[in-house]
């Protein structure tokens, strides 16, 4: 047996919310008894981001906003591999935007965790994308993910957990991860992850979340009413967690993973690119150019 | 120090001042048309005829274009060089030029050779004397073909008469270059040229104005060295491709698109330049060889990511289209500015391998041997290219799969790494190279990372491992070195009164003023460097001391590859020709620079 990369003691201050993120995300791994070779784990820049290094998976610590192509990269290169990209808000919202809307669009098996603490935490406490009006001098109304994954076409599975429900998040992780691993399209879960030190909204967000699975319109496989039930959520001054949007599998697009690489035994990575075994298929493609 | 070319290369003939026709004396072996219209009206298509019916006729062709940054509208033109000797640049003269447009005579005239002829579109452009045929070619295209923009075809079924082609191979390059498009376009297309055959026939006679003389070549290939090094990529094992369009890489996306799902490989088109190389590293760290090709402000783009790859060790290959530049610049113009941006690129200081092919054929040999440079040493390899060199089409000698082998380096088979005690991705070794593995290998897990890191790749700041690691990477270049393209020696063998140095499409020019010298009694040796990073220092010092006065021919500025040279061989005087005006050289402005500097 060889020996390999051990898990380190994670570096986040004592009581972050993103420890909780990541006992979901072990519990899941082990629970769809995923070993940890199989899994690629990408993180982010930030607290979040280095979220991998505490694991004994392949991880990949990428450049500032980039986890999200990263991922589909290995994903497109190798869809046998359970692939999950997660960091913080900043990473993902604000220097990461124009992927996170690509991503959505793309439709790509990955799974996407975003850690918002509505900060910017290990840069000492800025506004974040998502901050309030008036966090830190912060004029600019937040930035609200779910609702415009949900405005996308192409999104197939949405949901948002609180770090301060564990088993619940560990449910939805687990739901995610299954979701992206039968190929079905990109998973999204963001997980409101309370930055104890530069702002820490623990009681203040267990006061404002609510269910939407435990609501009587729930019904998360239409869009219209996912949106709808958040709006109605939000108007009262609430937060939706839960799985806000699936759609019934009749209703799911084809992953773009599904539709370039139908076979994983046939993935790129998985390709005999010798010389030997091409020569024949090179010859007429050079002989076809005439 | 020389710089700052001027267009003033062949004696002006604007206004009325036209050579007056003579008859050829004897069949050319070695005609340049040029072919001049507006933007979108399909002009460059007739260039294309021309060059793939000369290929076909077995001659050496190279075919440039210009064009503006638009897609309809203002002078666009292309040239066709044909001819019995191989010919890797423009001829600088024109022996015929087509006009679809004013600008295609105000600007063609003063390259027109004292034989050349001018055929040109009537009641759309005028020229005059006795050489100029006029014929109306949109206004028959229009009235019996139904769209004027058949004129182009059709114009070539003239030529096909004027310059006495083999009638039957020119129909069947008409039949094949729009064999793809619906049967209509296609019989529309074969109408217009025999319509265009009619034409001379009737208005200018059987008997041709221009002969060309036959050639020998055979087994040629006819691509731009951009799609020569997308399927130099495709051979060297490259099975994920992402990019995002670009002049003048796009070509490279295109073929890619075309030819690489064939293989199992995945092309993708994406937001931007920044997806584009992280989602080449994602997968190049999932195992699969990757690239993607862009141009100046893509390349900027890229720059992080360079640094990243250099960091993390992540073996990925960035082909950079150069064009004019900064910022937007000139799109479709042609520069060599980026040299000190691939070398240096990136904050902080990380390993990069710098290789740049001079014609199509070594754009094609050189694109599998990227490939192995950047897995068997395990960093980011660009590729520097530059406009004349992606889009010019040009003859090359049939492709050579022999020539073609795959090095994986150490990249761990499961049954290696189960052999392994202990598994450590970023292992300090002899020559600096850790052994790889992918993930989906069990027990070799390993955190990637950009951040500083110790062998396991686990973030520290430990002093010693910062030295070390440092260490580790920047040598890895200059161990490097004994696999990298060697550079090629044009001209006399051993010593020489005059030195070149250039790389990239300078190739063409530069050899054929070497030629041009050579008649005039000046000895000459070129340099042609295909390795920019590291410095090749081993190969130009002798180089240097073979030679009197060496010239180093770049298209930039400020003569970046000189200044890179000077850095290690710093008492090497060096003398410039720098063009940076968006055009190539032509042999001829190189032989006026050198006469001018001594």
């Amino acid at each position: 047996m060889v020996e390999y990369v051990k898990p380190i003691t994670p570096s986040w201050c004592p009581g972050c919310g993103d420890f909780s993120v990541l006992a979901a995300l072990k519990k899941s791994l082990l629970e769809l008894k995923i070993p940890p070779e199989k899994t690629a784990l990408i993180g982010g820049i930030g607290c979040a981001g280095g979220y991998h290094n505490f694991t004994d998976a392949y991880g990949y610590h990428s450049m500032h906003g980039r986890l999200l192509p990263t991922a589909i990269g290995v994903k497109l290169a190798n869809p046998s591999l359970t692939v999950i990209a997660a960091g913080g808000d900043g990473d993902g919202y604000a220097i990461g935007m124009g992927h996170f809307i690509h991503t959505l669009k793309k439709n790509v098996s990955i799974v996407y965790v975003v850690m918002n603490n509505e900060t910017y935490g290990l840069t000492t406490g800025q506004a974040s994308p998502t901050s309030p009006v008036g966090f830190e001098g912060n004029l600019e109304e937040p930035f609200n993910a779910v609702l415009t994954a949900l405005s996308l076409p192409s999104t197939s599975f949405v949901a948002r957990g609180f770090s301060g429900l564990a088993k619940d998040l560990t449910t939805l992780m687990t739901e995610a991860i299954q979701f992206a691993q039968d190929r079905k399209g990109f998973a999204f879960l963001e997980v409101l992850s309370p930055c104890v030190t530069y702002n820490n909204n623990f009681d203040e967000w267990r006061g404002k979340v609510e269910d939407v699975s435990k609501l009587p319109d729930y019904e998360p496989t239409s869009r219209t009413k996912a949106f709808s039930l958040c709006l109605d959520v939000m108007e009262r001054g609430k937060i939706p967690i839960g799985k806000i949007f699936s759609p019934s599998p009749d209703k799911l697009q084809p992953s773009l993973d599904v539709q370039v690489v139908p076979n994983p035994d046939e993935a790129p990575a998985k390709l005999d690119i010798s010389m030997e075994h091409n020569l024949e298929r090179y010859q007429k493609l050079l002989a076809s150019l005439g | 120090m020389t710089k700052d070319i001027s267009d003033e290369a062949s004696p002006s003939t604007e206004g009325k001042s036209v050579p007056e026709a003579k008859a050829p004396s004897g069949p050319l072996k070695d005609v340049s048309l040029l072919v001049g219209g507006q933007g979108g009206d399909g002009t460059l298509t007739v260039a294309d005829l021309l060059a793939r019916y000369f290929s076909s006729q077995k001659m050496y062709v190279y075919g440039s274009r210009r064009i503006m940054s638009r897609i309809r509208g203002g002078y666009a033109a292309g040239t066709t060089r044909a001819s019995v000797d191989p010919v890797w640049a423009q001829k600088g003269t024109h022996d015929v030029i087509v006009a679809f447009y004013q600008d295609a005579i105000t600007f063609g005239q003063k390259e027109l050779s004292p034989d050349g002829i001018i055929l040109v579109d009537e009641k759309v452009a005028t020229a005059e004397g006795s050489h100029v045929y006029s014929l109306p070619m949109s206004l028959t295209a229009a009235s019996s073909v139904g769209n004027a923009l058949y004129k182009n075809t059709l114009s070539f079924g003239v030529l096909s008469v004027m310059m006495d082609m083999d009638r039957d191979a020119a129909r069947a390059v008409v039949q094949k270059r729009f064999g793809k498009m619906s049967e209509e376009r296609r019989t529309k297309n074969l109408t217009a040229f025999d319509l265009g055959v009619k034409m001379a026939v009737d208005h200018v006679g059987e008997k041709p104005l221009v002969s060309v003389a036959k050639g020998t070549a055979s087994g040629q290939h006819l691509t731009n060295g951009n799609q020569a090094a997308a399927l130099g990529f495709i051979v060297g094992g490259a099975r994920f491709f992402s990019g995002y369009p670009i002049t003048p890489a796009t070509p490279i996306l295109e073929t890619m698109q075309e030819y690489l799902p064939k293989f199992g490989g995945v092309v993708r088109q994406v937001e931007d330049e920044l997806s584009a190389i992280n989602m080449a590293l994602g997968a190049a760290y999932a195992g699969v060889r990757s690239l993607t090709a862009t141009s100046g402000p893509g390349f900027s783009l890229m720059s992080e990511a360079v640094g990243h790859a250099g960091m993390a060790e992540i073996p990925v290959v960035i082909v950079d289209c150069q064009r004019v530049g900064p910022s937007t610049g000139q799109p479709t113009r042609h520069e060599q500015s980026d040299i000190l941006s691939a070398v240096f690129m990136s904050h902080g200081e990380s390993p990069r391998i710098v290789i740049a092919p001079g014609s199509a054929e070594d754009a094609f040999n050189m694109a599998p041997i990227a490939l192995n440079l950047a897995e068997k040493w395990q960093m980011p390899v660009i590729v520097l290219m530059d406009q004349a060199l992606c889009e010019n089409t040009q003859s090359s000698p049939a492709f050579d799969l022999n020539k073609i082998h795959i090095d994986r380096g150490k990249l761990l088979t499961e049954k290696e790494l189960q052999e392994k005690e202990v598994y450590k991705r970023y292992e300090f070794t002899e020559d600096g190279i850790s052994p790889r593995v992918v993930p989906g290998m069990k027990g070799g897990q390993y955190q990637a990372t950009g951040n500083e890191h110790d062998e396991w790749g686990h973030v520290t700041v430990n002093l010693q491992n910062r030295n070390q690691m440092m260490a580790k990477r920047m040598n890895r270049t200059n161990l490097a070195k004994a696999d990298l393209p060697t550079p090629i020696i044009w001209g006399e063998k051993k010593k020489g009164k005059l030195g070149f140095i250039g790389f990239g499409s300078t190739y063409g020019p530069i050899r054929e003023a070497q030629t041009m010298l050579r008649q005039k009694g000046v000895t000459s040796r070129f340099y042609q460097a295909r390795t920019i990073w590291p410095v090749p220092v081993e190969t130009l010092k002798p180089f240097l001391e073979s030679v009197e006065t060496t010239y180093v021919v770049e298209h930039n500025y400020q003569g970046q590859l000189a200044m890179l040279i000077r850095e290690y061989l710093g008492d090497a005087e060096l003398k410039h020709i720098l063009k940076y005006d968006g055009e190539s050289f032509r042999a001829k402005e190189i032989v006026k620079q050198v006469e001018g500097g001594q």
